[in-house]
């Protein structure tokens, strides 16, 4: 399990991680948000041991983060760490003996892996001749050769089409199932909310939202409505007590509440209206969240 | 740790020699000594004038052309690059002779006895006579001169031999330590082709190789990948280790290239055919190095002068790494080096010109600045300008300055090796040097 308790960096005089707290436990997949430069990237850093802190803890297993524990963290960083003049092969036991492991069980594991990623014939490839997707691929297999107990992915979809991101979401479902500690930053939020369960919001370093992805949604009042009918008057859906916006698409009209209260205002105008064909209420969007909050806090501080 | 110290040194080696274009490049260094140690005979097989026989007529009015021919043609024998001649007697005029040699590179030699010095010689040619043809033929007539007044006079052999050799001078020197050699200047430049100039060449060699791959592991991100796993002191170490060994391992292939050149030499022409000139300048180097003492003050002072390279190699390779952590890309890193390299000709300029200067302040002074110790410290040493503990001196300042730049510079290369912005890029640096 990896603990994060009241931890502090400065950068000089700036202050890029503001008593930030966390855990993540076994077989968690944990979500590191935030915008860019928020302090997901220098958080990852402190964890792996590569930046010292100012103040606080981090322990994984309950022991602080030092050489002795790294061997069991899988680290993918957000620009490609690879050395592009090696072959796939090479690059693999050189990561994977840092990591500590021989070279005979690196290749064997190598196999399994590539085999996963669909890019076996890559194995004496160098680098530099792979695209930037199975660049990714190499890099993602470098990170779990050593079976990790704590993987930490910042940015782990760039550079993939839909189909691979599929496939690194089952992988890494996969490492969960097994019982890996995950920890993930991402700019897509519905990656978060496809397989997240708890998450931090970071803005210039400091927790603004923090704890069950679930229990986030429920308790963030706002709902959506998504409405298709024949005949509509938006207008006068705007006037419905707790509306706050009304957005008409190729298929539906969605409809922004205020809270969970209102949904009975609306019903009771719909049902007035010809031709109703669906009415879901749906929990906003982890993204509506991400962008009311993370807004709230530059609005403040500009 | 030390099981990935070790890993990250074969790793590193392994980058470096197991690529096509390090057996290119040596495979071209082979080829190119070979065709360096082997030029004459290279020079001779595609042909040139130089393959023309040379005629000399010989008018001899001294009798003495049988003395000369022998002694010519053994000459020509032992120095057989000079060129081709064909010795030829005749007793037609000098005057019938010109018209025969208009033209050609052949010449006339008369040889004519004198009242005042016994013999003197007259040659008449179409064009001037070479430099070496002109020396061939004073060694020749100097020779016969002893044998033509042996002849002619009844001097003794002896008394010639008295007359003519050169006076002895017996030097006793009361310093063990300070022995000069009478050929000082010949002697400093051997040691410095011997000692200096593969040293200058591998350190520079050195300073390239760690800079290029520090800088390739930071500008490919995989640095944070180690070092996650990895503490900067052992992949500090790691780098020093393999770039030594690298450069040591290249020394080592041209000493045997050099060997490989010799050989090649050897079986076309069944001996180290160095040219007349050259082989005379090597056994003076050789005789002047063992008269003057330098080989025994060379044995005395090798351990020494073995840590003191050691601790240079070790000190431009920590300053090497810790720069490369400065910077972000390998221009930069070029640029950042300069101080250093011009440093290095420094020593190198003041090595070569301590001979000049004898017993100098100056240069004594530097002979203890550990970056450039290890080039002018051995040389004031077998110069006889120093002695044996001002070299250990010397030694023991550079390692103990290897030392603090090692403690010091990996505080910046712990902070370096992670910075990928020049922004602030001193003030971090002095920053991280007060950091524990």
């Amino acid at each position: 399990m990896l603990k994060v308790e009241h931890v502090t960096k400065y950068y000089g005089t700036i202050l890029a991680v503001d008593d930030l707290s966390f855990e993540v436990k076994k077989g968690e997949i944990f979500g590191l948000l935030g915008v860019n430069g928020a302090g997901k990237t220098t958080t990852f850093r402190m964890i792996t041991g590569l930046l010292d802190k100012n103040s606080g803890t981090i322990t994984l297993n309950g022991k602080p983060i030092d050489y002795s524990v790294t061997d069991k963290i899988g680290f993918l960083t957000e620009e490609r760490s690879l050395l592009t003049k090696l072959t796939v092969k090479e690059q693999a036991i050189y990561y994977g003996v840092l990591k500590g492991m021989q070279e005979q069980d690196i290749l064997e594991k190598l196999d399994v892996l590539l085999k996963r990623f669909h890019i076996e014939e890559y194995k004496e490839r160098k680098i530099k001749e792979l695209s930037k997707g199975n660049q990714q691929k190499i890099q993602f297999i470098t990170s779990i050769i050593n079976d990790p107990d704590l993987l930490i992915l910042d940015e782990p979809f760039s550079g993939l089409d839909p189909i691979n991101v599929a496939l690194f979401m089952d992988v890494i479902k996969e490492l969960k199932e097994k019982g890996t500690s995950i920890i993930f930053s991402t700019h897509r939020m519905e990656h978060v909310e496809m397989f997240c369960e708890k998450l931090v919001v970071l803005v210039r370093g400091k927790s603004v939202l923090s704890g069950n992805l679930k229990q986030i949604k429920k308790d963030y009042r706002k709902k959506n409505i998504h409405i298709e009918a024949e005949h509509m008057d938006l207008e006068k859906l705007k006037e419905v007590k707790g509306v706050l916006e009304v957005i008409k698409t190729e298929t539906e009209v969605v409809v922004k509440i205020a809270s969970e209260e209102n949904v009975n205002d609306v019903f009771n105008y719909v049902k007035k209206c010809e031709g109703v064909t669906k009415f879901v209420v749906e929990d906003a969007s982890l993204n509506e969240i991400f962008l009311e909050k993370v807004g709230v806090m530059y609005e403040n501080e500009m | 740790m030390k099981t990935k110290c070790k890993f990250l040194i074969k790793q590193s080696l392994k980058k470096k020699i197991n690529t096509k274009w390090f057996k290119i490049a040596n495979l071209l260094v082979l080829i190119f000594l070979i065709g360096i140690v082997n030029i004459d005979r290279i020079i001779r097989f595609f042909g040139g004038d130089f393959n023309e026989v040379t005629k000399i007529y010989v008018i001899d009015e001294a009798n003495a052309y049988s003395l000369f021919e022998s002694n010519f043609n053994s000459l020509k024998e032992s120095l057989e690059d000079l060129g081709n001649y064909e010795i030829v007697s005749t007793t037609k005029r000098a005057e019938e002779l010109k018209g025969e040699i208009e033209n050609t590179k052949d010449f006339v030699l008369q040889i004519l006895p004198s009242p005042t010095e016994y013999l003197t010689a007259q040659v008449i040619s179409y064009d001037a006579i070479s430099m070496i043809t002109e020396q061939l033929l004073q060694t020749s007539l100097n020779t016969i001169k002893s044998h033509y007044v042996l002849e002619t006079t009844g001097i003794k052999e002896e008394e010639i031999a008295a007359l003519t050799s050169n006076v002895s001078i017996h030097k006793e020197i009361t310093n063990p330590e300070g022995q000069t050699s009478e050929n000082q200047e010949l002697i400093s430049m051997g040691l410095i082709l011997i000692f200096i100039v593969p040293f200058f060449l591998l350190i520079t060699m050195l300073t390239q190789m760690i800079g290029a791959e520090i800088n390739d592991e930071k500008s490919t991100r995989s640095m944070e990948i180690i070092i996650s796993n990895v503490s900067p002191q052992a992949h500090f170490a790691s780098k020093i280790i393999a770039s030594t060994s690298f450069v040591l391992i290249q020394a080592l292939i041209l000493v045997v290239d050099v060997a490989v050149a010799l050989l090649v030499r050897l079986a076309f022409t069944k001996s180290i055919g160095l040219s007349g000139e050259t082989s005379a300048q090597v056994l003076k180097l050789v005789q002047g190095i063992q008269s003057s003492g330098v080989l025994s003050l060379l044995l005395r002072g090798l351990p020494i002068m073995l840590l003191l390279f050691l601790f240079s190699f070790v000190l431009y390779a920590i300053l090497a790494g810790v720069l490369a952590s400065m910077t972000t890309n390998i221009e930069d890193y070029q640029q950042l080096q300069t101080p250093l390299m011009v440093l290095l000709a420094v020593g190198y300029y003041i090595a070569v010109i301590s001979s000049t200067f004898d017993g100098a302040l100056f240069i004594k002074i530097l002979s203890y600045f550990p970056m450039l110790s290890f080039l002018i410290a051995p040389v004031l040493y077998l110069l006889g300008q120093t002695t044996i503990l001002e070299l250990f001196i010397s030694t023991l300042i550079c390692g103990g300055f290897t030392f603090f730049v090692f403690h010091y510079g990996l505080r910046i290369y712990k902070v370096g090796i992670l910075n990928y912005s020049s922004r602030d890029l001193w003030k971090k640096i002095f920053k991280s040097m007060k950091e524990k």
